[in-house]
């Protein structure tokens, strides 16, 4: 697979399951509050909302190391490199608070 | 933080409808019009606004290329080497926000309102200039089929600093206010780098989902995203931006695009008027 579908591919199911989660957490969450089942689906469907760019970044990695170009290897590993510091400062905000 | 409750998941997916819709015939995001409504019209803090539009940029950017995806219309290359800079900007402002009062942050958007309003009527005439089929488009230029013309456009991109720039800048403004950033560097992208509106534009809904993960998970860390209204919101905006999409001709939307700028100019005068509180 060429890596323009491969990344419409793992877009698409990003948007679908993290949508789908949404939407069930959502309703849930307003017939029976926001605690339980509702929780877990809401913050599961913001997760994989998150989560999607980071993976199309990753597949972007495997897809231009396996095809030996370093340059755009290097690239894609320093975005993933700043979505990490990003993760990690959101832990580090989350411990202060 | 703002509880969840029928009334307000309603009012935030009609706004996200509404902002989506928009965001699609005019070619911009819908966080320029959903930050406003939520931060003035709702009440909600300003980091909570933007934390809301962020996960919504996501959603739009990840649906619309996930479409476009194979059409050789986003320049991945191009892309993934500006992402370097959106998403160190992105990173910096979210940390930044942080940091800042609320009376600051209305401010800045309303000083980036005014601006985008001013692209978007300076811009109602622009047209793509159509290159030599034959040109080689170097590594990181690209070359598309376009419906219209029938015919096959090539570009390279020049001033790639200039480029780089933009993006650093757009990074950062997109997680500080909660906006894709987009209106900042297409105009740049295609004014200055040899781009073509419609790469420049496609290239740029392609990077925005990284541009604002990148300060997502900061407002997430932070405990400003409340996952059930950012769930109204995304799957409204969704909703929007099919319809949007599905129903409207962006080439025939000049008289949405005054009207807009109009609205923007409003919005603005009342984020500096509560700013200045």
């Amino acid at each position: 697979m060429k890596i323009e579908q491969t990344i419409g591919v793992v877009l698409r199911g990003g948007v679908i399951i993290s949508s789908v989660c949404l939407a069930a957490g959502l309703a849930l969450a307003l017939v029976n509050g926001e605690g339980g089942v509702a929780g877990i689906l809401l913050r599961t469907g913001i997760l994989v909302l998150l989560a999607t760019p980071v993976a199309r970044v990753v597949v972007s990695i495997a897809k231009y190391a396996s095809e030996r170009d370093w340059a755009f290897t290097l690239l894609t590993v320093i975005v993933l490199a700043e979505l990490l510091a990003s993760a990690t400062a959101a832990l580090v905000f989350n411990r202060r608070l | 933080m703002p509880s969840v409750t029928a009334v307000i998941a309603l009012f935030i997916f009609l706004a996200g409808t509404l902002a989506g819709a928009l965001g699609a015939l005019l070619g911009l995001g819908g966080g320029v019009f959903l930050v406003p409504f939520l931060n003035l019209v709702l009440g909600f803090p300003f980091t909570v606004a933007a934390a809301i539009s962020l996960t919504t940029v996501i959603a739009t950017s990840s649906s619309v290329s996930a479409a476009r995806a194979g059409k050789q219309l986003i320049n991945m290359k191009l892309g993934m080497l500006l992402e370097v800079a959106t998403a160190g900007g992105s990173f910096l402002g979210g940390i930044t926000a942080q940091f800042l009062s609320q009376s600051l942050l209305q401010k800045l958007f309303g000083s980036v309102a005014v601006i985008v309003a001013i692209i978007m009527l300076t811009r109602l005439k622009r047209r793509n200039v159509i290159l030599d089929p034959a040109a080689d488009p170097g590594v990181l230029g690209g070359r598309y089929h376009e419906d219209e013309s029938g015919g096959v456009v090539t570009y390279r991109v020049k001033r790639l600093p200039v480029a780089i720039g933009a993006s650093f800048v757009a990074g950062n403004v997109s997680s500080l206010l909660g906006i894709g950033g987009g209106i900042i560097k297409v105009p740049i992208l295609n004014a200055w780098c040899g781009i073509p509106l419609r790469a420049a534009a496609a290239t740029s809904a392609f990077m925005i989902g990284v541009t604002a993960t990148a300060g997502a998970t900061i407002y997430y860390g932070q405990g400003q995203l409340e996952p059930a209204l950012a769930a109204a919101a995304v799957l409204g905006v969704q909703l929007g931006s099919w319809g949007g999409m599905r129903f409207g001709a962006a080439a025939s939307a000049k008289w949405l695009k005054v009207l807009m700028a109009v609205v923007l100019f409003i919005v603005s005068a009342m984020m500096f008027a509560r700013g200045g509180r």
